[in-house]
């Protein structure tokens, strides 16, 4: 792998002799310091002087981080996590007028021109675990740890086109601009790693993923509060790599110049700005660093790789649950993962097939992985999309389902949560809630609520109010509780 | 009978209000009236004036008075004198209706009952003077809606540090406090921080050395007039101007589609670097369209509010967005001209500025009957009408050309469904003797679909296996590709979004929670009842705006313009809160200054260039940018400016000045948006090409790779990456302050952008081509005074000269290596040791905190 192979200038040297080689004849300077005990993030930093500084939760908190696998696309509920047998029994029949009435759905058109009928489930259900939660056939293995999750069935939403409802999601509204979750979380409790960014993306799936970079955006808090995305290639993060030719070496020796530069202006103009700026410089060198080493899979054994699916080399949502792993133990707060593939407004059969295989395992391995490894404590573990799909049939080429906002499942595991229980109800077709409505809002909420963090209270001011990720909305799910 | 004239006199002549409440307090018995004060009092103190109060009537309904609840609110009136059964009061309260009173808990049934009692009794109340008397205190007394009186100068302590009337205000304000104001920083710092603030590029050697010997006493204001009058002024300032105008080159929303709006980027430009006075600036951009005969420039000027998002998904409803489009204009209205954040209006009236709802619908109804994208639109058809209104910049021959072509497409195209016609009539016999070649060619859904009789198909079924017939069809596939070939001949006439009104106004109602759907009482134009009123007419337009935001009499428009200058002198504005200057918004620390600069700023005919001038040539803005241990305690934030401020440049200024430095910098001013290099990673919606490439980002060859940051083409959903990593505002909502963070992206992005790294070689090959003899510390010294303008300090050359010693180590003998490293492909360019070693140290001169920072 090339990564590997950026990486190998590193090995055979320890780290404090490598930079000790990079940064020779430094005068004054606690490198080794900043480098091993990070002061530079000790609590009690002003967030003016240190935006990423540790800082204290409103309360004590349940989890210390996040991972948010993000389904992009909206999975159909009807074969993954609903079991509706009366939907099965009515399938062919013309959807009753009562349930469409004053309804508006993306691609309209396609539920005007001809009255569309009720869809049965495509695949079989079954009860598993101690606590017999319904699971469909597409998650074999999700079904084998079903009793450490806790599904919410009635889960709702605003917004039936896709970057709306994944930025409502994240920020909390469908605007563009606004925080998202990971980055609000960054401002409330800063950052615990020295070597990583606090809030990490990664992504997979063929699928065009809407909304883009605005699903991590910083939005009008500070940028270093936004996500950052690492990719699918040889270079996770961007611009990591030095321009071709200028070694590692050589970029330490540039650096060190900067840095003493930099040092000395600092004292003529005694502007602590300045040692922001140089503080950013030794994260952005300690990135180019350790990036390459939290990339190569080669210290993991084969039995993780074979608990995950992982082919080292090649990218796939299994390689990244299995780097979330890697990042939440190297200090990552809040790492969000997003597949894309769920969008199936035809050929429903072939592709739920698809998708669920590429995520099924891995999902599982990561829970399970987090649990024998006594992180699944402190860590929560989320599961959705942006929204569900409607109970009626679409036709494109073949069969598929519609955007529907009026339920959708989400599943919670980890730290602080009761594991083993289904939250919600809907009615028989699948199309209403009838019990225990969770809004987008709630579950922000909740997120952060475990991590210490009083949603209401977690503002920040910008055009003339106080915003906050929960808007005007937000409940604790309080049955979702330990 | 009675009644009815009651309530007429009652909303049309409130000034008899005092002579009439007395008159209804007499019909009253002591009964009623104790019944009232016994049941109905508690239930509106306790259950609705919360809410609904003189002081805040939300949707414009006061229950804090008998009048109030008869006028009502923004539904029209909440109580039907003694008809409890119209009164929509009733329908709330008793939970009938969409609107639902009091939000959250229902009334108690008995509540509910008293109060359709009290209805039906006639709406006893006592003597309303008791409650008048606690009426709301006169929004009106904050400080910003106050006249503009021109303060006179204060004396000072030294009147000798005085440059201009600026500097007495300031130095005012520090006597009080017992501070001294910094000395005046090095001329080379000033010459660096006035090309950096008024041009954005940096100055050449020899420039500087003319201002260093330059011993005449007004060197330094000759040298502020020199950059004045610099077109590259138009461009720094105009890219300010451009934040506030939330401009970009795509539709945002989902699909972020292009759009042609730089023609609008272009005039700005243009519009300062002629010093148009600011209030034909606003008016132009505000309602060119609506001059008396209007040049086509002043109908480009309206690009200003064309530059809303625009949404073309699927199964929406464009009146939505649309409305959305018109809210962002009266948002971007008042946070720009009157810095009030009226947005705060459109769901309820505003919490703590006197806005009301109604008076933000009637602000909005000024924006509301531009002739754009409405209603639904479908498929193609309506795409070509999308952009709506546009201006067309083509030769007649263009247009001519493009009628003929657009007659022979649609020639084409009837022929073409001729063609389908036929060959519908033939599908079932094509199915019936389809190969299996043919069918290898189909999809699984194609083919399940195919055993369905045609008559019997889903209409979505349909139409895939009448598109698979129609693409292995010889005749169509030879149609589909000629109207390619064809429409593929249309001219690209450039073409740019502006105003045009509708022939008949659209009209305008407040629309309840914000919602575009629930419609309340109809409004006309109108501005704010706290400000200076519009002059007496029947009807107002766009045009009545733009001369009422810089009427004289209009406080807020002045100081919020020198308000924002002063800011990006300074990094802060005299107002802090420069996007608000209502009552949630911070206090001026320098009210006076800020009054005396508005004065002056209408007094100059509303030069932008006189304000420029005063201030950059201020004793104030030439002190030294070095911390002063004193003030650390005594003001900690420098808002009282006993010392200037150290600014990190902008996003687009951080590339210009690299630019500048490595001598690539392509200095033509407007045209269309470019693509200079940008990492394959961004993620630009579709248009990905096998090759790597991209439709979205042509990546510019030649001169175009080197333009100024502000020509860089702005996809609202994928900016570049080295913009937006510097902070560049996503251009959604207008910003009037960007945040400056310092984060490690942005230095990954300095060391490692591809982009960087060609400025820092082309910054050492100007280092020795211009030195082509010089020794190292000469050749070092030519770096700084190209990037720094000053000659390095013995400590700092000392660094470089070891970074060049180890470095030439470094690169031994093997050339593979320096030319991996030298990329850049440079007329003559030797990719040897040498250059390897200049690039070393050019990059990190690109990169040092001082370099990016404006002292």
């Amino acid at each position: 792998m090339e990564m590997t192979n950026y990486g190998l200038q590193l090995i055979g040297q320890t780290r404090r002799h490598f930079f000790d080689r990079c940064f020779v004849g430094l005068a004054n300077v606690a490198l080794g310091q900043l480098l091993s005990d990070g002061k530079m993030f000790a609590a009690g930093d002003s967030r003016a002087r240190n935006p990423l500084a540790l800082r204290q939760p409103h309360y004590e908190p349940k989890v210390k981080r996040v991972i948010y696998l993000f389904m992009a696309g909206g999975p159909s509920q009807f074969e993954t996590w609903l079991y509706r047998p009366e939907l099965a029994r009515l399938n062919g029949q013309t959807a009753p007028d009562s349930i469409l009435e004053g309804k508006r759905f993306a691609f309209m058109e396609r539920f005007t021109k001809v009255k569309p009928k009720l869809l049965g489930p495509k695949r079989k259900f079954a009860q598993h675990g101690q606590s017999g939660t319904w699971v469909s056939e597409v998650f074999p293995q999700m079904a084998k740890v079903v009793d450490d999750v806790a599904l919410v069935q009635s889960v709702v939403t605003e917004n039936f086109n896709h970057a709306p409802a994944k930025l409502f999601c994240n920020s909390g509204s469908t605007r563009f601009g606004l925080p998202s979750m990971g980055s609000w979380v960054g401002y409330g409790l800063g950052s615990e790693s020295k070597d990583l960014p606090g809030f990490v993306v990664l992504r997979s799936g063929e699928a065009d993923l809407m909304g883009g970079a605005f699903m991590w955006s910083s939005g009008f808090l500070p940028t270093a509060y936004q996500g950052v995305e690492f990719l699918r290639s040889a270079v996770p993060i961007p611009n990591l790599a030095s321009p071709k030719g200028v070694s590692i070496q050589r970029q330490g020796a540039k650096l060190a110049a900067i840095q003493d530069l930099n040092r000395m202006h600092e004292k003529e103009y005694g502007d602590p700005e300045i040692a922001t700026r140089i503080a950013s410089y030794e994260m952005a060198f300690r990135m180019q660093t350790s990036g390459p080493e939290l990339m190569d899979l080669s210290s993991e054994s084969q039995a993780t790789l074979d608990l995950y699916g992982v082919t080292p080399g090649e990218p796939s949502y299994a390689t990244n649950c299995l780097l979330a792993r890697r990042m939440i133990e190297r200090g990552v707060r809040f790492v969000q993962l997003y597949h894309t593939g769920w969008d199936h407004h035809g050929n429903l059969s072939e592709r739920i097939d698809e998708v669920s295989m590429e995520t099924d395992r891995p999902s599982a391995a990561l829970i399970t992985d987090l649990k024998q490894r006594g992180l699944l404590e402190d860590t929560l573990v989320i599961w959705g999309g942006e929204f569900g799909r409607t109970p009626m049939a679409e036709f494109r080429e073949s069969v598929g389902r519609n955007h529907h906002i009026d339920n959708f499942p989400m599943w919670f595991a980890g730290g602080g949560i009761k594991p083993g229980q289904t939250i919600g109800e809907v009615d028989d077709l699948g199309f209403f809630v009838t019990k225990d409505k969770v809004e987008v809002h709630d579950v922000q909420a909740t997120i952060l609520h475990l991590l210490g963090i009083d949603h209401t209270k977690l503002t920040y001011r910008y055009q003339g109010r106080d915003f906050r990720l929960t808007d005007v909305g937000g409940h604790v799910i309080e049955k979702l509780l330990a | 009978m009675v009644r009815l004239l009651l309530t007429v006199l009652i909303l049309t002549a409130c000034s008899c209000f005092h002579l009439l409440a007395a008159a209804e307090t007499a019909r009253f018995s002591a009964d009623q009236i104790q019944f009232f004060e016994n049941r109905i009092r508690p239930v509106l103190r306790n259950k609705c004036s919360g809410c609904h109060n003189d002081k805040l009537p939300t949707s414009g309904l006061s229950t804090d008075s008998r009048e109030g609840l008869l006028k009502g609110g923004n539904r029209g009136e909440a109580v039907a004198e003694g008809l409890p059964g119209e009164s929509l009061l009733v329908h709330a309260i008793r939970r009938q209706g969409d609107l639902k009173m009091p939000p959250g808990e229902a009334l108690a049934d008995q509540e509910v009952s008293a109060l359709v009692r009290w209805i039906r009794m006639g709406l006893p109340w006592p003597d309303p003077a008791p409650d008048r008397a606690r009426a709301m205190e006169d929004p009106s007394k904050h400080w910003a809606f106050q006249p503009i009186r021109r303060p006179a100068e204060p004396a000072v302590s030294d009147a000798g540090w005085v440059r201009n009337p600026i500097d007495r205000f300031i130095l005012a304000r520090l006597d009080q406090q017992g501070l001294k104001p910094s000395p005046e920083a090095e001329k080379a710092t000033l010459i660096r921080r006035a090309y950096l603030d008024l041009v954005g590029l940096l100055p050449r050697p020899e420039e500087v050395d003319a201002f260093l010997e330059d011993t005449r006493s007004d060197a330094y204001e000759r040298l502020i007039d020199g950059l004045l009058g610099s077109p590259h002024y138009g461009e720094r300032w105009g890219r300010h101007w451009l934040d506030l105008a939330r401009y970009a080159d795509s539709d945002g929303y989902n699909n972020d589609l292009p759009r042609k709006i730089w023609k609008y980027r272009d005039w700005v430009i243009e519009a300062l670097n002629r010093d148009l006075p600011y209030d034909e600036f606003v008016i132009e951009q505000i309602a060119g369209d609506l001059m008396p005969e209007p040049t086509r420039d002043q109908v480009i000027a309206t690009g200003f509010h064309r530059n809303t998002q625009l949404n073309l998904e699927g199964g929406i409803d464009f009146e939505q967005y649309r409305v959305e489009a018109v809210v962002d204009r009266v948002h971007t209205t008042g946070v720009v001209f009157l810095g009030l954040t009226l947005g705060c209006a459109r769901c309820h009236d505003h919490k703590y500025d006197p806005v009301s709802q109604r008076e933000f619908y009637r602000f909005f109804s000024f924006f509301n009957n531009i002739d754009e994208l409405s209603g639904e639109y479908k498929n193609q058809a309506g795409r070509a009408r999308a952009y709506e209104p546009i201006m067309e910049f083509g030769t007649p021959e263009q247009f001519a050309r493009r009628d003929a072509i657009q007659a022979q497409l649609k020639a084409m195209r009837e022929e073409n469904e001729k063609y389908e016609e036929l060959l519908v009539s033939r599908q079932e016999e094509w199915e019936a003797n389809l190969d299996e070649e043919a069918r290898a060619k189909l999809t699984p859904g194609h083919l399940a679909a195919l055993k369905i009789p045609i008559a019997e198909r889903h209409p979505e079924q349909q139409r895939y296996t009448r598109r698979a017939y129609f693409r292995q069809d010889a005749g169509h596939q030879e149609r589909t590709k000629a109207l390619a070939t064809v429409g593929e001949l249309k001219p690209d006439i450039p073409s740019t979004l502006v105003m045009r009104e509708l022939p008949e106004p659209r009209p305008t109602h407040v629309l309840l929670g914000g919602d575009f759907l629930q419609k309340g009482i109809q409004v006309w134009p109108g501005t704010l009842a706290v400000l200076p009123p519009l002059p007496e007419r029947e009807n107002y337009t766009r045009l009545d705006l733009g001369h009422w935001l810089v009427d004289e009499k209009n406080p807020l428009t002045p100081r919020v313009t020198v308000n924002r200058i002063w800011q990006r002198y300074f990094g802060t504005g005299i107002v802090e809160t420069s996007n608000d200057f209502g009552t949630q918004g911070t206090p001026p620390s320098h009210a006076r200054l800020l009054d005396w600069l508005a004065s002056e700023f209408v007094a100059q005919d509303w030069s932008l260039k006189a304000i420029h001038r005063l201030i950059a040539t201020s004793a104030t803005y030439r002190q030294s940018s070095r911390h002063r241990p004193d003030l650390r305690q005594e003001d900690p934030r420098n808002r009282l400016l006993a010392r200037q401020n150290r600014l990190r440049v902008e996003s687009e200024v951080i590339r210009d000045l690299a630019l500048s430095a490595s001598g690539l910098l392509a200095p033509k001013i407007g045209g269309p948006s470019v693509y200079p290099p940008q990492p394959p990673w961004v993620i630009i919606k579709n248009g990905a090409r096998p090759d790597g490439s991209h439709e979205r980002w042509p990546e510019s060859k030649g001169q175009d790779r080197y333009r100024r940051g502000l020509y860089t083409y702005y996809w609202r959903l994928s900016p570049h990456p080295a913009l937006a990593v510097f902070d560049s505002p996503d251009a959604m909502l207008t910003v009037t302050r960007r945040n400056r963070s310092t984060t490690p992206l942005q230095a990954l992005t300095l060391l490692n952008d591809e982009g960087f790294h060609e400025f820092a070689q082309g910054l050492a090959y100007r280092v020795l081509r211009e030195l082509p003899d010089g020794t190292d510390s000469e050749r070092l010294d030519h770096l700084f005074r190209i990037c720094l303008t000053r000659t390095p300090r013995p400590q700092e050359k000392a660094r470089l000269e070891r970074l060049l010693t180890t470095q030439r180590q470094e690169f031994g003998a093997d050339p593979a290596e320096t030319e991996e490293i030298l990329s850049l492909a440079m007329p003559d360019g030797k990719k040897g040791q040498e250059e390897a070693v200049w690039y070393m140290a050019a990059s990190v001169l690109l990169n040092v905190d001082e370099f990016f920072t404006r002292e």
